[in-house]
């Protein structure tokens, strides 16, 4: 009986040409450093806001985040709370900012990471009345909020 | 008679453990990166204090700033009040005199902001701006903002 013998033919490794995806990772990663942020804090705009611009450099911080957009619609860490009311104060809102006061001076008496506890970050629609920013700020200061820092972009 | 040389074949580059690194790398830059770039003006609650008239060295600045849709009026002064009016469009005049201010007091940095209810926001922002020294100066203005919230009338 003939054994039938089977010639293999050695297979040779195949060469990958990968010097166009280290040319397109380069790139992404130049892109992504200069967009790298080592703020703590993370914004979410919501819906019909479009935020002020300002030459300031100062970066934020974390704190609560209360939105307000061009249909006074009021945003507390990116939650509906409601609209500002026509007139008098916005008690939903001083409320839920004295809850994440004591959210806040409770995690800093557990942990390790400390937080400014009398600061809030507002943000406004660009285009907003200084009279709703003056309510807001007011209704936050009633709920023990003394620092406030506007939120604002970067313009070059 | 010729020795015959094995010629070497250069050997290749193992880019294996920097492809690895740099892919984590851009899996990390990708959930730290905002794409919006946004900072923060700070401000804070007015605050009192009783100094006795005869512990003040001098005049306190009381740096009063009253932004009005066409107009900022600059007010100084507790005792012998004075104030200079600019036009929003005088950025320039209207930073010459802060520096000036701050050359007379170099130790205050406080400025009470008094505005308009009906101005926006982005106007009251630019006004701040532009009583503001230029990104990476040394030298800084009134930093410390604080709003007066009855506005000006």
């Amino acid at each position: 009986m003939k054994r039938k013998f089977h010639r293999h033919k050695e297979r040779e490794a195949i060469d990958v040409d990968i010097t166009s995806l280290l040319d397109i990772l380069t790139i992404l990663l130049v892109f992504l450093l200069k967009s790298y942020n080592a703020s703590d804090l993370k914004l979410d705009l919501t819906k019909d806001l479009e935020i002020a611009d300002s030459s300031s450099r100062y970066m934020t911080r974390f704190a609560p985040v209360v939105q307000v957009n061009r249909e006074a619609k009021v945003f507390l860490n990116n939650k509906e709370i409601g609209r500002i009311p026509a007139s008098g104060e916005m008690t939903i809102l001083t409320n839920l900012l004295k809850e994440e006061k004591i959210k806040t001076e409770k995690n800093n008496a557990t942990k390790k990471q400390q937080y400014n506890a009398e600061l809030v970050n507002l943000v406004f629609d660009r285009d907003m009345d200084y009279q709703v920013v003056q309510r807001v700020m007011h209704d936050s200061a009633l709920a023990g909020f003394s620092q406030f820092k506007f939120i604002v972009k970067g313009n070059y | 008679m010729k020795v015959g040389h094995k010629i070497k074949k250069p050997e290749k580059l193992n880019l294996v453990p920097i492809l690895d690194s740099v892919f984590i790398f851009i899996f990390f830059l990708l959930m730290s990166a905002q794409f919006v770039e946004v900072y923060e003006i700070g401000s804070s609650l007015p605050m009192t204090k009783d100094v006795p008239a005869d512990k003040l060295e001098k005049d306190p600045l009381n740096l009063t700033l009253e932004v009005g849709k066409d107009q900022i009026i600059v007010k100084t002064g507790m005792q012998s009040a004075r104030s200079r009016s600019f036009a929003s469009t005088q950025k320039d005049e209207l930073k010459t005199y802060l520096r000036e201010l701050k050359k007379s007091y170099p130790k205050e940095n406080t400025m009470i902001v008094k505005a308009d209810p009906k101005i926006s926001f982005q106007t009251l922002i630019t006004t701040i701006d532009n009583t503001q020294e230029e990104k990476g100066s040394k030298d800084k203005l009134f930093e410390q903002i604080v709003f007066d919230n009855q506005g000006v009338k």
